[in-house]
């Protein structure tokens, strides 16, 4: 295979993108695979080879819409791209068929984009609607009939097609309306405009300002660029479409070690996994130490529950990662690098390890690369299911082959880490922020964000939310604007109870403080942490008692068990809890777990320990009455709380009734 | 005397215990005792027979030590090879059975008790063989609030055991997980590596259904 140089890497950066014209992309990742995706991908080869279809069908990773999986994508010339949502393979011949060939696109089923413009100047070639009101009263199908009515009085029906959409990324906006292929969006929308919009906007190409969704998105895709954009086993592609690997040419040629290092000062980036340290001060002190081998470490050991943008990065767009991990091998002086991924992410480590192989033999790993003086060498080592083996010094213990038991710092890992040697520690999701900083500059990412908090972060938003989905916006976006204006808030139209976030090291945020910027700091200051992204979101139905108890069960299986106060305070602890969640607790219980919680916190030895009370103390913060009405109302009281949850869970089964026998019989 | 009856029975004997105990019998009934010449044969045919059976498990020994050495020389120059060697025979039996645990420090030097140690500490490593069939709940967060417990409550009153525990006919293996990271789609439900996505406890019995068929099917 073709060896990459310096001089090809220019001559990509300096031509534009240019794509094929028709093709169909699949996107296939473990989510994607979950609901279908494969079935879907080859029922589409099987049913374009039956037509005699010449079109490209892809392969890529995902976008995030976790919600829609499998999602598909359909560019065919003279339209607009676009995204399909829960599609079958049943759909699949009429995505051949209608789209393809005919030109027309699918009821109910499309995602349409959120780059919204507020010009018009193309024709109007398709109109998506849709009734984001309650659900109970969906007046789509009234509005799209209205449309094609009034279409039909102005002789346009054949030039428009009106289509019901699956989802448009505006929620609780009344009748939303978007006009293709510019996506002018229109909300709010009632009875009498449907005429004022086929007149001004359809036939007269004017865009009426009234109506008009001028709301930009809040999503900024930083990290998720490729996501969903690229073939994640194809160096080619990402090579030539996705600026791959320009970031690292930046860096061999265009700049010293210390200027990137300088670069990355200048983005402000912090650590993504959860802590938040400067990543370029990691950079520096690895590189200021004196040794004969310095090691980069890329941590994807996703242990936190619940949370998934690190396996779907890696999946989606492995050669971002690699390319991260080497731009940052450069800056410290580091030849030797290790990914450490969960074993339960198969198709996670199987693209890593086909990005190095593809890498390497395009010379991009190796000796000299590129033709410059730089040598570096990534391998894989697998997770083995311990969450404690996220924290470094125990993620250190495991790739050397031990027990995952984390050790004292200092001597920090930037000083003593993989065998006794400067090793950093970074999250996926840190290096794939790296090379985009390289290509567009420090002073380009910084100037997202906050004060302290610059860049944008993903979050797995997950829970009782209308569209679990990775979200990525820019530093300081509120929790309200992430629930509610990106994903469509709670689930079932119910109420907001609270969110949590950091997984089993962070606390919950009650519904008062959903107008928080996210930031690093303000999340501790509620008592939460960033954590490396997850977001659950909690409606009225959860017991805050049962919550704490979950994450705290979780983090006393997980303890090493190597230092008492986690070891045995977690146990003690869970214990307390337990006996509160039956009614038999009693008055002195809370201020006994308040001071296990500060013990636990002072002298755990490390991550794990310290946090794990978080859950604990934050729901004893904003929800202290649930506690205490355990307390006082006693076993009766536990018992009526049981009874209301199982009730609830058998009305959540009871709808399902009707519909089991079809799918229990496969 | 009575040496040339004996001899070629026993030798017609050798595979066909039956016979030779028809024919003990016999000599039994009709001399009192058995002849000092037969015993010796019935002895050396015992001989026979188990250094055929020690051939055959020196063979499996070899086959033992040679898939070790294989994955040992594979990871041979790595440092820290302990766990990758761990997952690579994981992936081959789907446990780590005791005998390759052996072989395995015999192999690298290291002492087994090192070896169980690693062993034990992650979860992933198992040291019971798995069921034929594996049905693994995902008790990550997300499922977790989305009722993954009741989905947890359903397999164990279908299956009569709980967590960890494989059913007696040694077919259905039920366990949880940390998280498989499919949140979009909880709760979520592993069946035979198959993923199934917002599983209600009503359909979990079709789910073993099917699993049974299929086994049924296999048999």
């Amino acid at each position: 295979m073709k060896t990459l140089s310096r001089q090809d890497l220019e001559a990509i950066a300096a031509t534009a993108p240019g794509t094929p014209a028709e093709w169909i992309r699949v996107q296939l990742d473990t989510g994607g695979i979950a609901a279908g995706a494969e079935t879907v991908h080859a029922a589409l080869t099987q049913g374009c080879a039956e037509r005699g279809l010449v079109i490209a069908l892809r392969r890529a990773g995902s976008f995030g819409y976790s919600f829609a999986d499998p999602v598909v994508e359909v560019q065919v010339a003279g339209m607009p791209r676009i995204l399909y949502g829960r599609i079958t393979p049943e759909l699949v011949d009429r995505i051949l068929d209608e789209h393809v060939r005919g030109h027309r696109l699918l009821e109910d089923h499309v995602i349409a984009t959120r780059r919204r413009s507020v010009a018009l100047t193309a024709t109007v070639t398709q109109l998506l609607v849709r009734d984001t009101g309650p659900e109970a009263g969906n007046k789509s199908e009234f509005f799209q009939s209205s449309f094609i009515e009034e279409l039909k009085r102005r002789g346009l029906a054949d030039q428009v097609q009106v289509v019901r959409a699956f989802d448009l990324g505006i929620y609780d906006e009344g009748a939303v309306v978007q006009l293709l292929p510019e996506a002018v969006t229109y909300a709010n929308v009632l009875a009498p405009d449907v005429a004022r919009i086929v007149a001004e906007s359809i036939a007269g190409g004017k865009v009426i300002d009234d109506l008009l969704w001028t709301t930009p998105d809040k999503q900024m895709r930083i990290v998720l660029r490729n996501c969903g954009e690229v073939d994640p086993d194809s160096l080619e592609d990402t090579v030539h479409h996705a600026g791959g690997y320009q970031g690292l040419r930046r860096a061999l040629f265009d700049r010293t070690p210390e200027e990137v290092i300088a670069e990355m000062k200048a983005s402000g980036l912090r650590g993504r996994g959860g802590a938040g340290f400067p990543t370029w001060m990691k950079w520096q002190l690895t590189r200021a130490q004196p040794a004969p081998q310095r090691y980069v470490i890329c941590n994807g050991d996703e242990g936190d529950p619940g949370a998934f943008m690190d396996r779907s990065v890696l999946e989606s767009d492995p050669h971002s990662v690699l390319e991260g991990m080497m731009i940052a091998a450069y800056a410290m002086g580091a030849s030797k690098g290790y990914f450490y991924i969960r074993a339960e992410y198969p198709r996670a480590v199987e693209r890593i390890d086909r990005a190095i192989q593809q890498a390497r033999e395009h010379g991009l790993l190796g000796r000299n690369i590129l033709g410059s003086d730089f040598s570096f060498e990534a391998k894989i080592r697998l997770g083995a299911g311990a969450f404690v083996c996220g924290e470094e010094t125990a993620l250190i213990a495991s790739i050397e082959g031990k027990r995952g038991s984390p050790s004292p710092r200092p001597p920090y890992p930037s000083v003593r880490g993989l065998w006794e040697m400067p090793t950093a520690i970074n999250n996926v999701e840190t290096l794939a922020c790296v090379p985009a900083i390289l290509t567009h500059g420090g002073a380009w990412f910084a100037g997202f964000g906050t004060e302290t908090s610059k860049g944008t972060k993903v979050f797995a938003v997950t829970g009782k939310v209308r569209n679990a989905q990775l979200v990525e916006v820019p530093m300081g976006t509120t929790l309200r604007e992430i629930i509610h204006e990106v994903c469509g808030g709670v689930l079932d139209g119910r109420e907001l109870k609270a969110v949590q976030t950091g997984g089993p090291s962070g606390g919950v945020i009650p519904a008062p403080h959903l107008d928080t910027p996210v930031s690093y700091e303000t999340l501790q200051q509620l008592g939460s942490i960033m954590g490396s992204g997850g977001m659950l979101v909690m409606d009225q139905t959860d017991s805050m008692v049962e919550v704490a108890k979950f994450y705290l069960k979780f983090c006393v299986d997980e303890s090493c068990g190597k230092c008492a106060p986690c070891r045995i305070g977690g146990y003690q602890l869970l214990q307390i809890l337990d006996r509160i969640s039956r009614g038999r607790g009693n008055a002195g219980d809370l201020a006994l777990v308040r001071r296990i919680c500060q013990a636990m916190q002072k002298a755990s030895l490390c991550g794990l320990g310290q946090t794990a009370p978080n859950p604990v103390l934050s729901t004893l913060r904003y929800f202290g009455e649930e506690y205490q009405a355990f307390i006082e109302g006693g076993p009766s009281y536990a018992r009526k709380v049981s009874r209301a949850a199982s009730t609830k869970a058998a009305e959540r089964a009871s709808p399902a009734v009707a519909e089991a026998p079809a799918t229990s019989n496969p | 005397m009575k040496t040339a009856a004996p001899a070629s029975p026993v030798g017609l004997a050798s595979n066909d215990e039956a016979a030779l105990l028809d024919l003990l019998e016999n000599l039994k009934q009709r001399h009192g005792f058995v002849p000092r010449e037969v015993s010796d044969e019935v002895s050396r045919l015992v001989e026979v027979k188990l250094e055929r059976l020690r051939r055959i498990r020196s063979q499996l020994d070899t086959t033992l030590r040679r898939d070790v050495q294989q994955h040992v020389t594979q990871w041979r120059d790595e440092e820290g090879n302990l766990i990758m060697i761990l997952h690579a025979i994981q992936n081959q039996h789907g446990y780590v059975p005791r005998e390759v645990a052996m072989e395995l420090s015999r192999e690298l030097g290291v002492r087994l008790a090192r070896i169980y140690e690693v062993i034990t500490f992650y979860h992933y490593f198992k040291l019971q063989p798995p069921g034929a069939h594996n049905v693994t709940v995902c008790n990550g967060t997300a499922c977790y609030l989305k009722g993954s417990g009741d989905l947890i409550n359903e397999l164990r009153t279908q299956l009569g055991i709980t967590e960890g525990q494989t059913t007696p006919d040694r077919q259905i293996h039920f366990d949880t997980v940390r998280c498989i990271g499919c949140c979009g789609m909880a709760p979520a439900l592993v069946v035979d590596g198959k993923t199934c996505g917002h599983v209600k406890t009503t359909e979990v019995a079709g789910h073993l259904a099917s699993l049974r068929t299929k086994k049924e099917a296999v048999a």
